[in-house]
């Protein structure tokens, strides 16, 4: 043993962690019973486990929240736990902000902050609210497992026992990553869950990972955000599906792949049955999918097109659904689904050929974000989707079709493509000169503009008006002049030269409709397979159960 | 197996009824190749209202008037666009029903049976025309009541947007009215009713529950419609002809005072009567 040369003082420790987590853990241990805390001792337990300026995980992602959890979290007396340093993926509930408000919090890294945003916004501005940095998930929780270890985490599951093995049912999602960057860094765990139960369906997470376990009050809150109406799809949109199917998917025999949750995506899935079926391309595309389970995904799984489909999480109303196809989706041995966040994350940038996803604004070099003035949401997963991940080795048809250079050592390239109808509803032009990214992140002091994809990453551009192959394009010039050909009617696109547009579309680096066969006048919402979530739960055979709001019947 | 592909085709081939324009409906509900409209677009009568109050008309107001033939028969089927304010009844929109079922009605004096159907997809009366609104649709119901002796006049609800206001009162005068399974019919909107009563009174976005209570399946539960049919064009289609092949009702529903005054007494106002608690206490298609 090395002796400690500055005589006088004990010997380092090494498990200065282990011993604090032991203390925090011994001032709760008379309230527990096994691992189960009385939930009415939850705010109690809080003050005394957490402690000022600790690192805390709180398990809110966009689907599912541990809500009692931060509800709870926001009643902890700010005089005795200030300061904390809040790690979560999305910022979506009141309370979450209650936290920096009462002082509770003072410091947050995040990955999305929808319905959030403005509040975020504000309080940033009155310096109550202080931004790590706004990431993408697998950013946020690749960081947990490096200088952003949690102290504590706050997490949710269905089911527990009294060993505290967890049950999470289909949104097991972020809960497993967390609990792993927590427990074995011998930071503490916390669980609420729906129910305790002897005997769990199935063990999502070990027992000896979790350190208490308490019963909320009401089930964890959870969103149905996947949930695209197909009544609310555009002819527009059914036109641009037309077009990705034949002049992106066929063209490039894309098999495997992400789709964003846009209704334009929405559109697609739903013409795979019925326009897809008719170019013959039923077992020759759209095969392999990482997604959540859309509900718009069931036609074409029920015809036969879908031969899996991994998750990242789940959707309400799509449990018994799933249950009864477990030949297409992951399930465990109790028969529901196994979602996980950023597995599906890591499928999603390695494995697949395709990532498409829209957006609401791009610049003329395809440049694309959703951040607009006054909001500060972040992006979730899209940017680790839609970008072109260069530590790829496997080749796929797909992947190597995108290969322009002639050289004996050339790459292919993931294919990254981004719908855009060229105006949004309101008359604002969705190609822009400049994206509002730009003044958001310069208002915001963030050391670079917050760009969702960016445009070197991006290998298609569709609008209505056409596809813009922007990997065939030769030089900076050519992709904006590509990109400006399909720009429509925007400022941008009203520069295009006409000229150069008719030489992009005889090299092939642009196409419109007709050049691809896709006919304007057959883009019909009767060409959808299901134009309602009557008839998406009428092909499920009854057993997708669309959530309350979507019901007309 | 068989049985499962035969539902795919028949799910890939369905054509809803509630996708259509109103003009496409006016043309799905007449017999192939004999559809022609009558005041269209191409005729200008427009409202002369609505561009005071900077709101763009539309060429045929929003309501198309087409005749031709249902079964052989003569046929006129007026039907309202709810795409265009809402399917709101305005002066001239109005008038239009008014006189088609005024037309009728001598068509059937002079010996010719012409067979009159109404797609009554509407909020009601269009508060930009207030008065001319709410007399116009006085109309339609004193045509309705004129016209009913000589020929059912089959009224058909389909949705989304529903049947509201005024128009629920020309919905329940007609002999026979169909509605699909997304169809509403009641005489405030859900809306109009948070509103005035407050979001405890009625939540408005609660889905299931708004359909639970003025909703298709429910109206045809409780005998407020006369039949239910699926969001399919031909089915409608046929149904149509079927309530016309039927002939006339023995009674009509607005005539039944006492039977409706004796459900509303063995309503207790104390207790809060949902959509399941009206089925039990009203019976299923309960008619006199």
């Amino acid at each position: 043993m090395v002796q400690s040369l500055d005589t006088g003082t004990a010997p380092r420790s090494w498990n200065k962690r282990g011993q604090d987590k032991a203390r925090r853990l011994a001032a709760v241990a008379p309230w527990l019973s096994g691992k189960v805390l009385p939930s009415s001792r939850i705010v109690e337990a809080l003050e005394v486990l957490v402690h000022s300026g600790d690192r805390v995980a709180l398990e809110g992602n966009n689907q599912k929240q541990a809500d009692f959890l931060s509800r709870s979290l926001a009643e902890v007396d700010a005089r005795k736990i200030h300061d904390l340093h809040l790690l979560i993926s999305s910022i979506s509930r009141r309370e979450h902000l209650t936290l920096f408000e009462k002082g509770i919090a003072r410091k947050v890294d995040f990955a999305f902050a929808g319905p959030q945003s403005l509040r975020v916004a504000q309080l940033l501005e009155d310096r109550k609210l202080e931004i790590g940095a706004i990431y993408t998930y697998v950013e946020l929780y690749a960081r947990m497992f490096v200088d952003l270890t949690p102290n504590i985490a706050l997490v949710c599951a269905e089911k527990a026992d009294a060993q505290g093995n967890l049950y999470t049912g289909p949104n097991t999602e972020d809960t497993p990553t967390i609990v792993e960057a927590t427990a074995f860094r011998q930071g503490i765990v916390i669980a609420q869950v729906n129910e305790l139960t002897d005997e769990l369906p199935r063990v999502d997470i070990p027992g000896s990972w979790i350190d208490l376990v308490v019963v909320a009050d009401r089930p964890f809150a959870i969103e149905p955000l996947f949930t695209r109406d197909p009544r609310i799809i555009n002819e527009l949109q059914i036109l641009m599906g037309m077009m990705v199917i034949r002049g992106i998917y066929e063209r490039h025999g894309v098999t495997s792949l992400n789709h964003g949750i846009g209704f334009d995506t929405a559109a697609i899935e739903l013409l795979l049955p019925t326009y897809g079926a008719s170019l013959g391309l039923k077992g020759k595309i759209c095969r392999n999918w990482t997604l959540n389970p859309h509900p718009t995904l069931i036609p074409a799984i029920e015809s036969g097109w879908v031969e899996s489909v991994h998750c990242f999480g789940s959707e309400v109303g799509m449990e018994d659904y799933i249950r009864a196809r477990p030949d297409v989706f992951f399930t465990g041995h109790d028969g529901s689904l196994r979602s996980n966040r950023v597995l599906c994350q890591l499928a999603g940038q390695y494995g697949v050929d395709l990532f498409i996803g829209s957006t609401l604004q791009m610049d003329p070099d395809g440049n694309s974000s959703t951040v607009t003035m006054g909001r500060l949401a972040g992006f979730g997963g899209a940017p680790n989707m839609g970008h072109d991940p260069k530590g790829r080795r496997h080749s796929t048809p797909a992947w190597l079709s995108l290969i322009t250079a002639d050289s004996e050592v050339v790459r292919g390239r993931k294919l990254v493509v981004q719908l855009a109808e060229t105006y949004q509803k309101g008359g604002e032009p969705v190609i822009v000169e400049s994206l509002d990214a730009v003044q958001v992140g310069k208002n915001a002091n963030m050391p670079v503009a917050p760009v969702m994809i960016y445009g070197d990453d991006v290998s298609h551009v569709v609008t209505e008006e056409g596809i813009a192959y922007l990997f065939k394009a030769d030089g900076i010039e050519e992709r904006r002049a590509a990109i400006a050909a399909v720009a429509g009617a925007t400022p941008v696109g009203l520069k295009a030269n006409p000229r150069k547009t008719e030489d992009l579309r005889q090299r092939g680096i642009v196409a419109y409709p007709e050049d691809m066969g896709v006919r304007r006048g057959d883009a019909k919402r009767s060409l959808l397979a299901a134009r309602s979530i009557e008839e998406l739960s009428a092909w499920s055979g009854g057993l997708y159960q669309p959530p309350a709001r979507f019901r007309t019947w | 197996m068989t049985a499962a592909v035969t539902d795919l085709d028949r799910l890939l081939s369905r054509k809803s009824f509630i996708e259509l324009s109103a003009r496409e409906r006016t043309k799905a509900l007449l017999d192939a190749g004999t559809w022609r409209e009558l005041l269209g677009p191409f005729d200008r009568l427009h409202s002369p209202w609505l561009e005071m109050q900077d709101i763009v008309p539309q060429e045929d107001d929003g309501v198309v008037v087409a005749r031709g033939l249902i079964d052989g028969q003569p046929a006129v089927v007026a039907g309202i666009e709810s795409a265009f304010q809402g399917g709101s009844m305005g002066e001239i929109a109005g008038m239009k029903i008014a006189a088609a079922l005024d037309l009728a009605r001598q068509d059937h004096e002079r010996g010719i049976p012409t067979r009159p159907v109404l797609l009554l997809e509407t909020g009601g009366v269009r508060l930009q025309e207030a008065n001319l609104g709410l007399a116009v649709i006085a109309e339609i119901h004193a045509a309705i009541i004129a016209l009913r002796p000589h020929v059912p006049v089959v009224g058909i609800i389909a949705g989304l947007v529903g049947c509201f206001g005024g128009m629920s009162l020309a919905a329940a005068l007609c002999s026979h009215l169909i509605v699909t399974p997304q169809a509403r019919l009641g005489m405030n909107g859900p809306e109009v009713i948070e509103q005035e009563a407050g979001i405890a009174e009625l939540d408005a976005s609660d889905k299931r529950l708004i359909w639970s209570l003025i909703g298709g399946e429910q109206r045809a539960a409780v005998g407020l419609v006369d039949q239910l049919v699926e969001d399919d064009a031909d089915a409608i289609a046929e149904a149509v002809r079927a309530a016309f092949r039927a002939g006339q009702p023995d009674s009509y529903r607005s005539q039944q005072i006492p039977q409706f005054l004796a459900r509303l007494v063995a309503i207790d106002p104390a207790l809060v009567t949902d959509g399941p608690a009206l089925r039990a206490l009203w019976g299923k298609g309960e008619q006199a």
